[in-house]
């Protein structure tokens, strides 16, 4: 999901705060797919990644390119008001019923030594690890990859290259929902969710890009694992329900102290 | 093959081009000369479509581009290797100059283009794996042109090549201009360097607050009192 943010602010420059309703949906799918024709959670993505990512290029076709270069609150709440079309979405088709999926591999656990893994929690770690793997050898190995950094670093030129900027667009945009759907779709395998779900994993996303630096993915990478780190310390010195604190604190700190990310605190010192 | 006909551009309210026209034949090199302001830069930026003209016509081969997207305006042959390079700094040198084939006209031959370009620039390979932002100007130069002419262009637009480069480099960047056009690529030019472009440029048009006001062959500018003292200082 943080990817999907990323991917979306890098290139468009446009925080969408949709994702949380992108990231819902993807959840309510699976299950959906599962409850209704019992196809198995685990190849819910195969619909989901192509469906997500058409609805995501028409929408920046249709909604988003009309906002893009006015005021930052234009699309912002643009993009708001569309989260709040999608959790009333779900909660007219689906209830406010929280909802899960249960397979056996869902339940089904790995000893390793005296501690005790889900599988469904390795297997979640490795699509993600894997997802990352292919974005970033979209965006450094083909050329439409090239294409979409070079809209996000410089826009004009990329124009003057030659490159359709609104297709780049719009393609980025179905990637972002996209990858957004798919992180929807494996978090349902580990949490029960409601229309509301994903609402505070956006404040986590943004923390993670925050603290890893707006465009760049090692960096996103890595501010997930900073935050990660920083919430399960947190939560041994103070009560689990004040987790979500951590997100903030950590949010203002970076901002005050690396207002450029990770990223941009290791290129300054390369540059020194 | 570019017939530009009595082109008006703006920014917002502010008028910038008055009328201007002017037409490059194929095979040429032509520059374009004018004090700072003039709009020449302007002039490239609306032929490939970044600024919107509000009036007048542009033709390419008898085709329209008035009013056709930048995109188009690249495929149907014509390279803007624009003022200040515009290399995307954060990547490589390499991924700089392949973006430039990504056009539909190069696709097909990119690797055969990427080593054409390698062959006139073999500063840029040794430097393809750099970062573009690290790369000192002259290098950067190189690399504008050689994502330019990665899009096999028949029409490559060089603005302001030679800004800020040091004089022997700017002796090797009129080499490889003239190298470009031998092989066969129109050439349109904007230089402050006057005597350099004059040196390779067979016509030119000189701007002025954005009106073609001195048009002619290379040797009928260098007689010319206008550019002699305007440009020349004699
Ligand atoms: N983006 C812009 N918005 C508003 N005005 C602009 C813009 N770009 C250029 N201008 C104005 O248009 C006029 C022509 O500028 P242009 O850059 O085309 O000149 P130029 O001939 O290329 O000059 P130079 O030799 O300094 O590069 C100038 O008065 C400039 O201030
Ligand atoms: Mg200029």
């Amino acid at each position: 999901m943080s990817y999907g943010l990323a991917l979306i602010y890098g290139v468009l420059k446009v925080i969408n705060l949709a994702n949380a309703g992108f990231l819902m949906l993807g959840a309510y799918v699976t299950w959906w797919m599962w409850s209704t024709w019992h196809v198995e959670p685990l190849l819910a993505p195969l619909v989901i990644v192509p469906l997500f990512f058409g609805v995501g290029f028409l929408i920046e076709k249709f909604l988003v390119r009309r906002v893009l270069g006015q005021e930052p609150i234009v699309s912002l709440l643009l993009l708001f008001g569309l989260w709040l079309v999608l959790q009333n979405l779900a909660y007219t088709l689906f209830t406010g019923d929280t909802r899960s999926i249960e397979t056996p591999f869902i339940d089904s656990s790995v000893h390793l030594g005296p501690i005790q893994i889900a599988w469904p929690r390795i297997y979640v770690f490795v699509a993600g690890v894997l997802a990352l793997v292919a974005l970033q050898t979209l965006l450094t190995r083909t050329q439409l990859g090239r294409a979409i950094r070079a809209v996000a670093q410089d826009r004009d030129a990329a124009k003057i290259t030659g490159i359709d900027v609104d297709r780049v667009m719009g393609i980025a945009f179905g990637l972002g929902i996209a990858l957004t759907g798919f992180a929807g779709s494996l978090l349902s395998l580990l949490f029960s969710f409601n229309p509301d779900f994903g609402r505070t994993l956006l404040l986590k996303s943004f923390c993670i890009i925050v603290l890893g630096g707006l465009d760049s993915f090692v960096g996103v990478a890595f501010g997930a694992l900073a935050l990660a780190l920083a919430e399960a310390f947190g939560v041994r010195y103070m009560a689990a329900s004040l987790q979500n604190l951590i997100s903030f604190v950590v949010l203002v700190v970076v901002l005050v102290a690396f207002p450029k990310g990770i990223a941009g605190m290791i290129r300054s010192l390369r540059r020194a | 093959m570019l017939e530009i006909r009595d082109l008006v551009v703006g920014y917002g309210d502010v008028g910038v081009l008055w009328e201007c026209s002017l037409h490059i034949e194929r095979g040429e090199v032509v520059t374009l000369l004018g004090a700072n302001g003039a709009g020449k830069t302007t002039l490239m930026r609306a032929i490939s479509r970044i600024v919107e003209s509000s009036s007048g016509t542009m033709t390419l081969d008898g085709i329209d581009i008035t009013k056709a997207p930048s995109q188009d305006v690249v495929n149907a042959g014509i390279a803007h290797v624009p003022e200040g390079r515009k290399l995307w700094p954060e990547m490589t040198v390499e991924e700089n100059v392949l973006l430039g084939a990504y056009p539909k006209r190069a696709r097909a031959a990119t690797y055969e283009t990427l080593e054409e370009v390698y062959a006139l620039f073999p500063r840029i390979k040794e430097r393809r794996k750099q970062i573009a932002g690290t790369l000192s100007g002259g290098e950067q130069q190189m690399v504008a042109i050689g994502r330019g002419l990665m899009s096999l262009p028949e029409l490559l637009m060089l603005d302001e090549p030679s800004l800020g480069l040091a004089p022997i480099i700017v002796g090797e960047l009129f080499e490889s201009i003239r190298a470009i056009n031998a092989r066969g690529t129109t050439v349109l030019l904007v230089e402050q360097n006057v005597m350099g472009a004059l040196q390779v440029a067979t016509r030119g048009y000189v701007l002025e607050t954005g009106r073609v006001v001195t048009t002619g062959t290379r040797a009928e500018l260098l007689a010319s009192d206008e550019i002699q003292k305007a440009y020349l200082g004699l």
